[in-house]
């Protein structure tokens, strides 16, 4: 059978075996790169260039409309920093970032344990705590802002029943908690993607390990530090990164919910570079803040790739 | 395996005593898997319990868990009106183009990638990593002057170049994972068989990878039906919003509708539910090999 198919291909020249030899043998990894380079090139590379250096010209919507934008070197980040939103942002930033991380890295490690063992019905809680993940971030902070609703919110009626606030609180509209009610919507939306992380990483821990460390009497706590936390470390690390990632990203949450305000009380970068840029039409300023979270990012991104390379070489 | 010895088995009879009980370990296993589960599924009930109230029973203080008397008006009131229709094809038009496009582009490059060496063969797939970490913030200006001068604002066309942005570096990154786990046996003897380079490829490979591009295929969907930032930055007239965008634009300045918006947000998220729980498997793999495993 192999020989005769051997047979019938050879004697059929295909147009592809240009690429069997010679010249056509070397283009050919680059032919079938090549298409989605030059488009990535002009819709990553490209305005990832022009945005960094729009951030050292004065760019605005009179000076789009004339085409002549001054260069102005550092001006855009002087003023920046001048502005006493971009330390508020810079320091909420901070809080978002990390009450994110840390929460959703610990809730995320709690489910995965939770999730871990194999009993019955498991299918029917996995789907469940899947479902913040999968419904659509919008849909997702719509519906906590009606929770969070000042006058007939379910939220304020539960806390209430439970007896932790005693009057209905504007959660969203208060400059004291806005912040940390939006940083609850993005924890419930961002912990089951953690979870599924670590879960991926547990199942890959060796029965034999679990088994063994069980027969030395070591028992929860210290089971979870000394031999569960350190084989699953890599992973942990880079779900902690990406979350870093995601968070900073996160724009949705804060804008459907509060614009930033009340009063700047949560303004993030993210969200104080787009006022910038689209309400005050401002560009190179909002450039030169979104540099700034560009040159973060990528900081994140080499630990992210440093740590893919590690788990792979584990 | 083979560490466990006899006097570690007599060990742990004397210890085994000391642990909580069987009966209540499960038990507060269950405790817990319950309010994970209610914490996790509450507000999604709450989205689909307040869409099938009626309006006054919406604003009633104060609010009841289970409603009253359920309604289909909302669905009604939503589905009637020609604005919600004209919101899904824009967004179904958008997401279809955006995958075929990206996947059509990504395919090749995945599987070169995870191939072939070339100069650039170990630069490229970190490049399409960092790629798909920039700051949509960074992208968003350099892309509203450039639509703004080819007179693209406002227009869903104008929005598929701007999607590519984010998703083909993404689908790249996740094709290349999925190639690299198809063994290179297969291809070798398709070779030996008398098979181009390409035709091992188009006949042999991608078969064989075709549950990794459905998973491919399907997180650019899901993306592209929930881009919620791109679209209401480059989005200007009411005729040519997506459906996230509609949903928001309910949102009123001094009254909101709730009911409709939650029946809203109900049709929105139902057709990304169905498509997650029928192909959950390959999705998490997704996640799990290919975008974290590399």
């Amino acid at each position: 059978m192999t020989t005769r198919t051997r047979e019938t291909t050879r004697l059929k020249p295909h147009w592809s075996s240009i690429f069997e030899n010679g010249r056509g043998a070397r283009l050919y990894p680059y032919l079938l790169v090549m298409p989605a380079i030059l488009i990535a090139i002009g819709v990553v590379v490209y305005p990832v260039v022009s945005g960094i250096t729009s951030a050292f010209y004065d760019v605005t919507l009179r000076t789009l409309n004339s085409g002549d934008m001054p260069f102005v070197g550092m001006r855009n980040f002087e003023r920046v920093f001048a502005d006493p939103n971009f330390m508020r942002a810079s320091l909420n930033t901070v809080i978002w970032v990390l009450l994110n991380v840390v929460a959703q890295l610990g809730l995320g490690l709690a489910l995965a344990l939770l999730l871990h063992r194999i009993v019955p019905g498991i299918g029917f809680f996995r789907s469940g705590i899947l479902v913040p993940w999968v419904v659509p971030s919008v849909v997702a902070v719509l519906t906590w802002r009606w929770m969070y609703d000042p006058s007939v919110g379910i939220v304020n009626e539960m806390l209430v029943r439970l007896g932790v606030i005693n009057d209905y609180h504007p959660w969203l509209g208060d400059t004291a908690t806005a912040l940390y009610a939006v940083t609850v919507e993005s924890i419930w939306k961002g912990t089951p993607f953690v979870m599924l992380l670590l879960l991926a990483a547990l199942q890959l821990v060796p029965k034999s390990i679990l088994e063994a460390a069980s027969m030395d009497g070591a028992s929860g706590w210290r089971m979870l530090w000394h031999v569960i936390l350190p084989q699953i470390r890599v992973s942990f690390a880079i779900a902690a990164v990406l979350t870093f990632i995601l968070t900073v990203n996160n724009f949705n949450a804060i804008w459907l919910m509060t614009e930033g305000g009340p009063l700047n009380s949560s303004e993030i970068l993210f969200t104080l570079a787009y006022k910038y840029g689209f309400q005050r039409f401002d560009l190179g300023r909002a450039s030169a803040v979104a540099t700034m979270l560009f040159v973060g990012l990528v900081i994140a991104t080499t630990i992210y790739l440093k740590l893919i390379q590690a788990k792979e070489a584990d | 395996m083979s560490t466990s010895s006899p006097a570690r088995g007599r060990a742990t009879a004397s210890l085994k005593r000391r642990r909580t009980p069987k009966p209540v370990r499960l038990a507060l296993l269950y405790i817990g898997l319950w309010a994970a589960f209610i914490w996790c599924v509450f507000p999604f009930y709450w989205m689909i319990a307040t869409s099938l109230r009626a309006k006054d029973e919406i604003f009633a203080r104060p609010p009841s868990i289970v409603p009253h008397a359920i309604t289909l008006q909302n669905y009604v009131d939503l589905l009637v009106g020609a604005q919600f229709w004209r919101f899904a094809l824009n967004s179904l038009f958008l997401t279809l183009s955006v995958t075929i496009v990206s996947v059509l582009l990504s395919v090749t490059a995945g599987y070169a990638m995870a191939r072939h060496r070339f100069k650039g063969s170990v630069m490229l797939p970190l490049f399409m990593l960092y790629g798909q970490m920039f700051p949509p913030v960074l992208l968003l200006i350099p892309f509203y002057i450039q639509l703004k001068f080819l007179g693209w604002l406002d227009s869903l066309y104008g929005l598929i170049p701007v999607y590519l942005s984010y998703m083909l570096p993404l689908c790249v990154w996740l094709m290349r994972g999925f190639f690299a786990q198809v063994p290179h046996s297969l291809e070798d003897a398709a070779r030996l068989d008398g098979c181009t380079r390409w035709q091992a490829f188009w006949r042999v490979i991608l078969p064989m990878a075709r549950p990794g591009i459905v998973a491919v295929a399907t997180w650019v969907m899901i993306h592209t039906w929930n881009e919620f930032l791109y679209a209401s930055t480059f989005i200007l007239s009411e005729r040519n919003r997506t459906l996230p965008l509609g949903l928001s634009g309910l949102i009123g300045q001094y009254t909101t509708d709730w009911g409709m918006l939650m029946a809203g947000g109900v049709v929105t998220a139902a057709p990304i539910l169905l498509i997650f729980f029928f192909l959950q498997k390959h999705l998490v793999a997704g996640v799990g090999g290919g975008a974290v495993k590399g």
